[in-house]
């Protein structure tokens, strides 16, 4: 496989606490009864599988899987499919929580649902993995489907895995669906190459977010932690808007020149190499020698864009940044995150910052439903309506009530679920 | 086959606007020179289906309600139509507003046939829960009749958004799929449409400039009455007014007003939505009641849109309109002795089946962005909704040069050749 399958997609929200704390702020200040927190709290559907795959030795081997199906009120659930070793039915009905809110926040006719294998992908053969998706997607035959439940990839899975589960799902039916899994290959019905709709949706936060705070993204400082290809194709954005990009850093360290870095020939190493080890003696530089500097540099926008919990109560203090953009997912506590608000750092909470990738899943769904396919510009286009709407909605909300962007973000997601549950009302 | 008497509508009330059309349907079959057997194939409902609907009331009382869903031509595409609650629904009412729907759809040329619903009750009397489970049982009761590419229902009178949303439901659920083209006149927050509210209206605007065109009328400085003010002689007034159009005259169950310097719209829309009608407009602007609302149509303006009942000019007072141009916004507003002596005056008429098809047009678009999964803003439902207007216009236009036939007619006859085709060419299946 030429993708390697832990960086693929290496991220999906991680710190479950975060996720259910912010849906209870938010049900608690839109005053919701009980009965309306259970309709919308709790899984329609949560699956525990065992799925025997026969081995390259010839034994068969039992793998577990989870899936969950959170919500459908809003329209068919969609959500990635995990594969990795530490997984449990909690992290995957979390995910799919998130995922229904993240959808309803953006106004996408989505709810969502999530799913995961217990496996070491690393450790297995491709005959092997290959099974084990099909395997998978056969147990879920009956609900996943275009118009009910949708798959997207997600930590430990592919594009070829992808692929798979769509093959897998078309010729059981006897038709061609390709609406049923996204993050396919071009080739395939996944979106025109070119496109980075996980970027471009930070890009348009970031510039809407300076408009909100009267900083001029031209000229603007920005450091960037995580260089893979969302953090990549981010500093390529915001270099073309005239920002600077004055420090980026990967898991081989921080890299720093306060009068502008390279993107283009730091880009062009990541792509040869994979990392930016020895990117300072290529391009003039320097590298940090503790990499968490990078939080504390005199910037005005910072982005955190590799793991969870970077920036916390310990050095929260010295961060200078006027915008926090959280690409990764909870890269800043709780009480970090208070601490800023008091200050009046906007945080760009994650569910928004991340919303351009599921916009390009949505719309490559939309594809795949009509069989039709745009050109780059107009997918580009589109991404940004919906990202755009999703932040203009939610800060109206945050100026409007004076309260944080992230609560705001929450309050209008539950706000649209509630209503549309509400419509729906009950079956039975 | 002969069509027996008395398959659409009763005999015995004056004539209704669906007689109207009738007699307007035989004219345009009569030129077109259609054999009895055509004429029987698309003039008869396909399929009438009857059913009683247990629901459990509050009180623990089981009632019946009689439900009626008819499917009236499915040659151009799955029925359209929608669903009526109201005390007074008949079988053949039913039939006759299926029958409208085929040939509204094909006036405007959506792929779709004709079909409507009906339940006899009074939703005023029923409370939130006993609606909710009516709703719900109407639709399993024919969820098999029912479907995206099958028959698509709609409001009408005495239902509305939230019982759709029950529909979709109930559809959803039972199917496990989520399928929100079953029905359309949802609400946004459901895979409704931009535009929807407006619908109707706007598409009266459109045959209006359409019919300016025609006519060689300015519409900025044009004055119009409007006869109506609930959603669609409302939302009228407010969109005839943005085209510069001067509203000398509104009106409702209240009465006429009239103010000749043009009545202030805006005004008129807040008094409405505080007070519910428009009672008083005649303190709180500087327009006049009229001593008879009646006067309202005899006024002298360019434009006239009756858009509230049926029968309302007749032979008694069609010699007095002074209107240029009747755009139907209501349905059957002219009766067949109205149509006649203004076709004499040389007043332009656009007919209801034109005029107020803006309303399943949008539906339409609402069908056809929830079978994508993709959502319009309302810039591009207006560029759809404004060029099927005016091509369906434009058609009818042509065809009522060239048969020598007004436009209600010519309506008729483009609709029934679009209807005829589609039904020749696909043969019988058996």
């Amino acid at each position: 496989m030429t993708e390697s399958l832990s960086t693929a997609y290496p991220r999906s929200p991680g710190s479950l606490g975060n996720v259910m704390a912010e849906f209870d702020a938010a049900a608690a200040y839109l005053g919701l009864s009980p009965q309306e927190i259970a309709l919308l709290k709790e899984p329609r559907l949560s699956l525990r599988l065992k799925l025997p795959v026969r081995m390259d030795d010839g034994s068969i081997h039992v793998f577990k899987a989870y899936h969950t199906v959170h919500s459908t009120t809003r329209g068919p659930s969609i959500g990635g499919v995990q594969f990795r070793p530490e997984v449990d039915l909690e992290l995957v009905e979390a995910l799919a929580f998130w995922s229904t809110h993240q959808c309803a926040l953006l106004n996408m006719p989505f709810g969502g649902s999530w799913g995961a294998v217990e496996c070491d992908p690393a450790g297995l053969s491709v005959g092997e993995l290959e099974r084990l998706s099909r395997q998978y997607l056969v147990e879920l035959m009956g609900i996943v489907k275009p118009n009910n439940d949708i798959l997207t990839a997600d930590i430990g899975t592919n594009q070829q895995i992808m692929c798979w589960l769509m093959d897998t799902y078309s010729v059981h039916y006897r038709d061609f669906e390709p609406a049923v899994v996204l993050g396919k290959p071009t080739d395939l019905g996944g979106l025109v190459s070119g496109v980075h709709p996980a970027a471009l949706g930070v890009d348009l936060c970031i510039r809407k977010a300076c408009e909100h705070c009267r900083l001029k993204l031209d000229g603007a400082r920005v450091a960037i932690q995580g260089f893979g290809k969302v953090g990549m194709n981010l500093a390529r954005l915001l270099h073309a808007g005239g920002a600077k990009v004055v420090a980026v850093a990967d898991i081989t360290g921080a890299y720093v020149n306060e009068r502008g870095i390279p993107v283009d020939k730091v880009s062009w190493h990541q792509e040869s190499y994979g990392l930016l080890d020895g990117l300072e003696s290529e391009v003039d530089l320097i590298k940090l020698d503790d990499p968490m500097q990078l939080f504390e540099l005199a910037v005005d926008i910072l982005v955190p864009a590799a793991v969870e919990l970077q920036v916390t109560d310990e050095n929260v203090d010295r961060v200078q940044a006027k915008i926090v953009a959280e690409v990764a997912y909870d890269p800043v506590s709780p009480g970090a995150d208070r601490k800023l608000y008091e200050r009046g750092t906007l945080v760009i909470p994650d569910i928004l910052c991340n919303a351009g990738g599921v916009s390009g899943h949505y719309l490559e769904w939309v594809q795949n439903r009509m069989g039709y396919y745009w050109a780059a510009e107009s997918i580009r286009r589109d991404v940004c309506d919906i990202v755009g709407q999703g932040f203009d909605s939610a800060l109206k909300i945050a100026v409007e009530d004076s309260i944080p962007l992230r609560l705001a973000a929450a309050v209008l997601a539950v706000k649209r679920l509630a209503a549309v549950v509400r419509l729906r009302g009950a079956y039975g | 086959m002969p069509v027996p008497p008395g398959t659409f509508g009763s005999t015995a009330q004056p004539p209704s606007a669906f007689e109207n059309a009738m007699r307007q349907f035989d004219a345009a079959a009569k030129i077109l020179n259609l054999t009895p057997n055509q004429i029987a194939v698309i003039k008869q409902p396909r399929r009438v289906t009857e059913v009683k609907l247990p629901v459990r009331m509050d009180d623990g009382r089981i009632e019946i309600f009689t439900a009626y869903r008819v499917q009236h031509n499915v040659a151009r595409g799955p029925a359209k139509g929608g669903v009526r609650f109201h005390p007074e629904v008949t079988l053949d009412e039913v039939k006759a507003l299926a029958f409208w729907m085929t040939y509204k759809c094909a006036v405007v040329n959506i792929p779709f046939g004709g079909g409507k619903g009906g339940v006899v009750c009074d939703p005023s009397k029923l409370s939130e829960a006993e609606l909710e489970r009516l709703a719900r049982r109407y639709f399993a009761e024919m969820i098999d009749l029912f479907g995206p590419d099958r028959d698509v229902p709609a409001p009408d009178v005495g239902t509305n958004p939230q019982i759709m949303s029950w529909f979709l439901d109930a559809y959803a659920s039972h199917k496990r799929d989520f399928l929100p083209a079953v029905v359309t006149g949802k609400p946004i927050d459901l895979g409704g449409s931009q535009g929807r509210v407006e619908a109707t209206a706007q598409g009266i605007v459109y045959t209006i400039r359409q019919a300016a065109t025609h006519l060689g009328l300015n519409l900025r400085g044009c004055t119009v009455a409007i006869e109506g003010f609930g959603n669609v002689g409302s939302n009228a007034a407010k969109l005839l007014e943005r085209e510069g159009c001067r509203i000398v005259a509104v009106s409702d169950v209240s009465g006429a007003y009239h103010d000749e310097a043009g009545i202030d719209v805006s005004a008129a829309l807040a008094r409405v939505k505080t007070h519910g009608v428009l009672a008083g407009l005649e303190r709180a602007t500087k327009a006049s009641l009229l001593s008879d609302p009646m006067e309202l149509l005899e006024l002298d303006v360019d434009i006239l849109v009756p858009a509230a009942l049926e029968n309302r000019i007749t032979g008694e007072n069609a010699g007095r309109v002074r209107a240029r141009l009747v755009a139907e916004g209501a349905n059957g507003p002219l009766t067949t002795e109205a149509d006649r002596i203004l076709a004499e005056k040389g007043v332009f008429v656009i007919p209801d089946i034109l005029c107020n098809a803006g309303g399943v047009t949008v539906s339409y678009l609402e069908w056809v962005q929830n079978k994508v999964g993709y959502y319009w803003k309302n810039e591009r439902i207006q560029e759809d909704l404004s060029r099927m207007m005016e091509e369906a216009f434009r058609a009818i236009l042509e065809t009522s040069l060239q048969y020598g036939v007004d436009m209600r007619v010519a309506a008729f006859v483009v609709a029934i050749q679009r209807v005829t085709r589609a039904s020749e060419m696909r043969g019988l299946y058996a």
